[in-house]
């Protein structure tokens, strides 16, 4: 079993033991999987269009916040408690312990991101009253495109929270709330009446999202163990 | 260090002990200079990470996982072989047994200690560092913490680098120190050396005749090498600094005193230390 995994493993164990974040993550997924859908339908025209763009939007903004949500317990807790400092001094690599964080975010903010894609049809299913499926763009998209999505933000972030001091990361996670709130009201604003979810639309998403994954990890060279250890808390 | 010696590093809070444990296990780059652990830089070398153990204040535990768990955990990023019977063995070892499936969460401050020193010998490491190992625990607790150093000494041969203030501690296992002041050795020799042959020797000799004192206070007062003389009825307490104890025998026997006893007075390690540190604060380095 390589490191990455025994990691990965590790954060999914000890993510899946934190009720209160898990209990969260499950509120969030309930509020915006249910009842934000009949308002949300409601303006967006064609009841099959509209639980496309649902599909495509809402799920990626939920998927990052879960990925997000999840960051501040992996990354951030390890960094408050003073834990990283004897994973530090394990044969671990930086880019290891990066790399199966990053992995033990994904895998469980996937999960819940699946399960609020089901919770979305079910509740538009319901209240259309006729069997509302997305098309095959936005299933490769929620199955794809949304996991690489989280993977990208969730590196993203906990690489920042790797660098950066705990005031910093306070900053940090304010501007990563308003960001998503931003982005869900911008594609809100954008995925009209007129929007549809074509294949090039995922793929453009999943283009950027593999752009972030690269970009990241070349700047994860720059992650020094002395850089984290000067910015942990006193 | 030497293989096998458990190395008491001393300072007082504040004079640069974890800074430089940190500089040696690679997690801050020093000022000037370099810093090697079993020949290589900690911070570039990640296979002889491998070979170092390593207990920080905060133990390096999860409060969510279980004992068990936590220790599979580190087991596996060492690429420990068989690692379900190591950790088996461990908890045992460190007297857990029977508490491996509780989440540490709920762990005394001494159990949550045992188990860091658990997880920190896991790979067997040839040299484990020890950061205040047993800061805010009870005096049996720390007992234990430093019988278990001492075996990992003696029966595995282990070599121990102990950072502490806690010079009782220190005496008891360490069999060489530094003692540290503001980023810089002040003193670096054996526990034994220190204490019994120091820089100053405290000796005492008890007269036969209580009358012959004042003799013996003006023999003792015109030999150099002696710092003080004090007399407690036939007791002379004498510091010596530059002279043998034996020549103080012969003195005065040769000049007629009848000396009933003579014993070196070993200075403890704290009397060592707040020497150094009077020294250090005096600018005398």
């Amino acid at each position: 079993m390589s490191r990455i995994t025994v990691v990965a493993e590790k954060e999914v164990r000890q993510l899946f033991k934190s009720r209160n974040v898990m209990l969260s993550a499950l509120i969030f997924v309930v509020v915006f999987g249910i009842f934000t859908i009949p308002a949300a339908l409601g303006g967006m025209g064609e009841a099959g269009n509209a639980m496309d763009t649902l599909g495509f939007y809402l799920v990626l903004t939920l998927g990052i916040f879960m990925g997000y949500l999840f960051t501040a317990q992996v990354f951030l807790r390890e960094k408050q408690s003073g834990v990283i400092e004897t994973l530090l001094c394990t044969p671990l690599s930086l880019r290891e312990l990066w790399s199966g964080k990053v992995a033990g975010v994904t895998i469980p903010a996937t999960l819940l991101t699946y399960f609020s894609a089901a919770l979305i049809t079910g509740t538009a299913t319901i209240f259309t009253g006729e069997t509302l499926l997305p098309s095959l763009p936005v299933l490769f998209h929620i199955i794809i495109v949304v996991p690489a999505f989280i993977a990208a933000t969730s590196g993203l972030i906990g690489f920042t929270q790797f660098m950066l001091g705990m005031r910093e990361n306070q900053i940090l996670n304010f501007g990563i709330i308003f960001g998503i709130i931003f982005l869900i009201t911008f594609v809100r604003e954008l995925a009209g009446p007129g929007f549809s979810v074509t294949w090039g639309v995922v793929a453009a998403t999943g283009g950027l999202a593999l752009l972030i994954i690269l970009a990241t990890t070349w700047l994860t060279r720059f992650l020094s163990r002395e850089r984290i250890m000067v910015t942990l808390p006193e | 260090m030497e293989k096998g010696e458990i190395f008491g590093y001393l300072g007082p809070n504040g004079a640069g002990k974890t800074t430089t444990l940190r500089i040696l296990l690679g997690l801050l780059s020093a000022a000037s200079g370099s810093a090697t652990v079993l020949g290589a830089d900690l911070a570039k070398d990640d296979a002889t990470r491998s070979r170092v153990g390593v207990l920080m204040e905060n133990n390096g535990l999860y409060d969510q996982l279980t004992a068990r768990e936590n220790l599979v955990y580190y087991a596996r990023l060492y690429e420990v072989s068989r690692p379900l019977d190591r950790v088996t063995d461990l908890l045992e070892f460190v007297g857990l047994t029977g508490r491996e499936k509780d989440l540490v969460g709920n762990f005394s401050t001494g159990m949550k200690r045992k188990l860091g020193i658990a997880r920190a010998l896991l790979h067997r490491p040839e040299i484990l560092f020890l950061d205040e190992p047993t800061s805010g625990l009870d005096p049996e607790a720390q007992h234990m913490v430093r019988e278990l150093i001492l075996r990992l000494s003696q029966a595995e041969s282990m070599t121990v680098f102990l950072n502490s203030h806690n010079l009782d501690e220190v005496q008891r296992t360490c069999s060489r120190v530094a003692i540290l002041h503001q980023g810089r050795i002040r003193a670096l020799d054996s526990v034994r050396h220190l204490t019994s042959a120091g820089r100053k020797t405290g000796f005492s000799v008890t007269l036969a005749d209580p009358g012959q004192a004042g003799k013996a206070m003006d023999i003792l007062s015109s030999l150099e090498g002696i710092d003080e003389v004090a007399r407690n009825e036939n007791v002379l307490g004498i510091m010596l600094v530059s002279v043998p104890p034996h020549e103080i025998v012969a003195a005065l026997v040769g000049n007629g005193i009848l000396v009933e006893e003579a014993r070196i007075q070993k200075r403890s390690l704290e009397e060592i230390y707040l020497d150094v540190m009077r020294q250090a604060e005096g600018g005398v380095a």
